[in-house]
């Protein structure tokens, strides 16, 4: 057994998963608070659990995301860039284009075929382009963020909506509703311009096929279709796309420990 | 303060943190500290006046308040950082100051440094913004302005004499700039970017002598060094405008990589290029600022006449710079609102990728609470490269 973890602390969300040799074990999220090392202790503590085992079984943690240095018992710490990469191309191998739909920013990469990163881009410093979009805009229409997507797929007005940063999109749906409109063509319509303004993102960075997207933002459907439809392909989403950068860092931990392990073994083969 | 003990990277480090110290005790002891900002300014003139030159630096850990009273948050950060501190009395030894016309926010911004510093002496450097035969007439004539306004305030004359010894003074400074530079040439880096770019920093906010002298202090005390700070990682070429807070090169090179070189203002822009002897000082120096020092805010006419020739005449100092210090990659800082670099990332993209440097462009807000988010995007770009 040769248990690998990886853990991810989101500016919003954070999430664990347990890996045994490539074998999936256990997986948690919870929100990420204010203390981020009490936060990955818990992620630990409710993983070990989920699979039965102690501290000492774990050979190899690596920590990703805004608050990864706060990961105290981590071996390494690699950017979520890097983490999303290898899960994307370990669970998609044609995909070349990512986006991912993130809390704080939203981020667009190129890889290679082996999950290697070559190019990126970020949003704005802000959070304009990035899903905490929605998460503000289910609060002002006082919609379930799990519903959005499909909401917004009842749509039957086109609406202009041309707002990019997230403070400024707030005020700008409070007037629209002040001016009568449905919540869900509202939906629909900041679903289209956050999604033009991830693409044009992607644009900039130049799209090559396959093309998937990742984060906590890709849970929902309405982005999905958006995206979809702007690039003119179908889109690959993980099962759990917030999990993607968490499995990630576990596959880096499980990559980096058979490393060792050779090393150990066939010291004169590597040689 | 003046501890005749305290040498080498400790005096720097105390002058860092002190920034202007020494010009204080000097102003003191009545000597006329005279302030200027960019790299645009003739420090030879100040320094054959027998004053002395001083670089005023900014401070990403100063909330800019009372400056935005005069100047609107659309200048860049940086000059309302100076002008902010200024304002709030940071540098109060100032006797004069020099502003350039090298960008928008210095050409707007210079009445309102002119009316609310109100100080004795204060020159506004009328420099052509464009490499033409022209240029040089116009500037040679506008230096001898410069140089006499410097004169009615200090009341001597300033001699040619004068301005060839502060030029020999000022080359001699340069040429241990670049011994110091000699230091990151190895594969682990004797000096780190940080260290020597706080170097470079103090040395443009002391006495040309003294500064001479600092050098020398940091190359003997480098020289005996018996362990590196390098890190042996990614070498990386810093590229941008005055970058005078080192937090970009601390979180770079926390990262495991090497800062090796630069193209920015208080390093290479600066100390690179030295002014002519042998020719009518006043010469030199227009030669010098005119035409050596590369910046965005000089249009150079595109003589090759095609994008390709054009970007290799106007950037091919940074392919030359990236090849002798063996840069693996290039990180260019721009300021939010810095309308020179601002214009001329699309060309200095393509140069880069016309050389094959890996370049990850950033954009800062000179303030220290905007600097961490940078750290993400470095890390990314440092896991791409190395």
């Amino acid at each position: 057994m040769s248990y690998c973890l990886g853990i991810d602390i989101g500016s919003a969300y954070s999430k664990g998963v347990l890996m045994d040799d490539r074998e999936l074990r256990a997986s948690y999220y919870c929100l990420s608070g204010g203390d981020f090392r009490l936060t990955a202790d818990k992620i630990k503590k409710e993983l070990l659990s989920q699979a039965d085992i102690t501290s000492k079984d774990i050979s190899r943690t690596v920590a990703t995301g805004y608050g990864s240095k706060m990961v105290a018992f981590a071996d390494k710490e690699i950017t979520d860039i890097s983490c999303h990469s290898k899960a994307i191309s370990t669970l998609f191998p044609s995909v070349k284009t990512i986006v991912d739909f993130g809390d704080l920013y939203s981020k667009v990469f190129l890889i290679d075929g082996k999950g290697n990163l070559l190019n990126f881009l970020l949003s704005g410093k802000c959070a304009g382009g990035s899903a905490r979009v929605l998460k503000v805009m289910a609060k002002v229409l006082q919609v379930n963020i799990e519903n959005l997507g499909d909401l917004s797929f009842k749509a039957k007005k086109d609406i202009e909506f041309n707002t990019g940063c997230a403070v400024f999109a707030e005020s700008e749906v409070i007037s629209r509703v002040a001016e009568g409109f449905a919540k869900e063509d509202l939906l629909a319509a900041i679903h289209k311009a956050l999604s033009a303004q991830c693409y044009s993102l992607a644009e900039r960075l130049g799209i090559e096929r396959d093309f998937a997207l990742t984060g906590g933002g890709a849970r929902n459907k309405g982005l999905i279709k958006a995206m979809g439809d702007l690039a003119g392909m179908d889109v690959h989403v993980p099962d759990a796309p917030h999990m993607t950068a968490a499995l990630g860092a576990a596959i880096l931990a499980d990559e980096a420990l058979k490393r060792l392990e050779v090393r150990g073994q066939n010291f004169f083969v590597d040689k | 303060m003046n501890d005749k003990k305290v040498k080498g990277l400790s005096k720097v480090e105390n002058y860092y943190q002190h920034y202007g110290l020494r010009a204080g005790e000097l102003n003191k002891e009545g000597e006329k500290v005279i302030g200027y900002i960019c790299s645009f300014v003739p420090v030879e003139i100040i320094t054959a006046a027998g004053c002395i030159p001083f670089r005023i630096k900014g401070d990403v850990h100063e909330p800019i308040t009372k400056g935005d009273n005069l100047m609107e948050t659309i200048v860049c950060p940086l000059v309302r950082s100076y002008f902010d501190l200024c304002l709030k009395g940071r540098y109060d030894f100032l006797s004069g100051i020099v502003i350039p016309h090298a960008c928008d926010s210095m050409v707007r911004g210079y009445s309102a440094w002119n009316y609310s510093l109100d100080l004795p002496y204060s020159y506004f450097l009328n420099i052509p913004s464009v490499v033409k035969e022209s240029s040089f007439e116009f500037f040679n004539a506008e230096l001898n302005n410069y140089r006499r306004g410097l004169e009615r305030f200090v009341g001597k004359e300033i001699s040619d004499d004068d301005i060839a010894g502060a030029i020999r003074l000022h080359n001699n400074n340069r040429e241990k700039a670049k011994a110091l530079y000699e230091f990151t040439k190895p594969e682990v880096p004797l000096i780190s970017g940080t260290e020597l770019r706080k170097v470079l920093a103090v040395g443009l906010s002391l006495p040309i002598s003294e500064s001479n002298q600092l050098f020398d202090e940091v190359l003997t005390e480098i020289k005996e060094r018996k362990a590196s700070p390098g890190k042996k990682g990614p070498r990386i070429l810093i590229d941008g405008a005055c970058i005078d807070n080192y937090s970009i090169m601390e979180i770079v090179e926390g990262l495991e990589a090497d800062v090796v070189t630069d193209t920015v203002c208080t390093g290479t822009r600066d100390y690179w290029p030295e002014a002519d002897t042998g020719i009518d000082p006043i010469d030199a120096l227009a030669i010098r600022y005119l035409d050596k020092i590369n910046c965005p805010k000089t249009y150079r006419e595109n003589r090759p006449g095609t994008f390709e020739g054009d970007i290799a005449d106007r950037f091919g100092d940074i392919g030359a710079r990236a090849e002798e210090f063996n840069v693996d990659g290039a990180i260019l800082l721009v300021y939010k609102f810095c309308d020179p670099f601002g214009f001329e990332v699309p060309a200095r993209k393509a140069y880069y990728e016309s050389v094959g440097i890996p370049l990850l462009c950033l954009e800062s807000e000179y303030s220290a609470g905007t600097i961490g988010q940078l750290k993400t995007r470095i890390q990314a770009f440092l896991e791409m490269i190395g």
